[in-house]
């Protein structure tokens, strides 16, 4: 065995159990609000997966600049987009009777 | 022209490095507005479940988990093994990769098969949104904007993958007429990063359809 394919090995040997805390995590008893933390090992999984699989920190520096631009428009993307909801209060309306 | 240019060099291209970075870029570009396509999904993940979180939860509680759990560990194989195919290429080896194609091709059909059970458990449990739905009362409401979600996301996903599967045979059946070498393989790099973006989406899509509502 070379050595990337040493390393691919390790890399999806280091997949397998971030996916296994993950699934383990889901059994934690969490408040509602704190179970999206379960992405995390998804975050660290996708990290792994551009870095092992897709070789991006070895690719071309234009490769390196269109990973980055994915990640800040994501950001954009979901920051402007839940920016809203998340702090917006909402006020129960009474409910009236018509005349 | 005085300047010899390799077979497989287009004339546009300085050199073979050129033409493998330019591709190599255009996969990125496009793999960007794909990343972009799943982020508008996860926004509504994120919007949804935040207005209605216990029947969002509910809806998530109906998922078959141990298909999409071995799903995911399907994935994470086929991306290793392609990627043990392409490593193979560049060592000078096109009968290994031939064989990591056809396992990750067969592995992405079997992902698509469990894909298709699965609908199929779903659906004859009555949780496609539209029409009757296994839920009722107050979880009714997010519960059918979580499936539908799920079947937006899963379709789109499954979609990738069918196309994924075709340029992973491509590339085989390429090998296999002796057009890559050592030297040129650029293609089998292209197809690489698409089928590993595959593998990401659902890595992202997994907590969020079979875990986040589990045990809430």
């Amino acid at each position: 065995m070379n050595k990337l394919d040493r390393r691919l090995v390790f890399g999806w040997l280091g997949l397998l159990a971030l996916a296994a805390i993950e699934f383990g995590g889901s059994y934690l008893p969490l408040p509602r609000s704190l179970r999206p933390l379960l992405l995390l090992p998804a975050l660290a999984m996708v990290a792994t997966v551009a870095l092992l699989f897709m070789r991006v920190a070895t690719g071309p520096a234009i490769v390196r600049s269109f990973a980055i631009a994915t990640v800040f428009w994501l950001i954009i993307l979901l920051g402007l987009g839940t920016l809203d909801p998340m702090t917006r209060a909402v006020y129960q309306v009474q409910s009236t009777e018509l005349p | 022209m005085s300047e010899e240019i390799a077979p497989h060099v287009h004339f546009q291209y300085a050199n073979a490095r050129h033409q493998a970075e330019t591709a190599i870029s255009g996969m990125w570009l496009f793999l960007a507005t794909e990343a972009l396509l799943f982020g508008g999904l996860l926004l509504a993940w994120v919007v949804s479940r935040h207005w209605q979180q216990s029947s969002f939860d509910a809806g998530g509680r109906e998922t078959v988990l141990w298909i999409g759990t071995i799903n995911l560990a399907l994935l994470i194989t086929s991306s290793f093994v392609y990627s043990t195919g392409l490593g193979s290429i560049e060592g000078g080896q096109p009968r290994r990769l031939i064989q990591c194609c056809w396992i990750t091709a067969g592995i992405g059909l079997l992902f698509l098969l469990l894909k298709f059970y699965e609908w199929h458990i779903d659906l004859s449990e009555h949780l496609f949104p539209a029409g009757p739905f296994k839920l009722h009362g107050a979880e009714a409401g997010g519960a059918r904007l979580f499936w539908t979600f799920y079947f937006v996301a899963t379709g789109l996903h499954a979609a990738h993958m069918t196309a994924g599967i075709g340029l992973v045979l491509w590339v085989a059946r390429q090998a296999r007429r002796g057009a890559y070498s050592a030297a040129w393989h650029t293609p089998v790099e292209v197809v690489g990063l698409y089928w590993s973006f595959v593998d990401m989406v659902w890595i992202v899509l997994y907590p969020m359809i079979y875990l986040v509502g589990r045990g809430a």
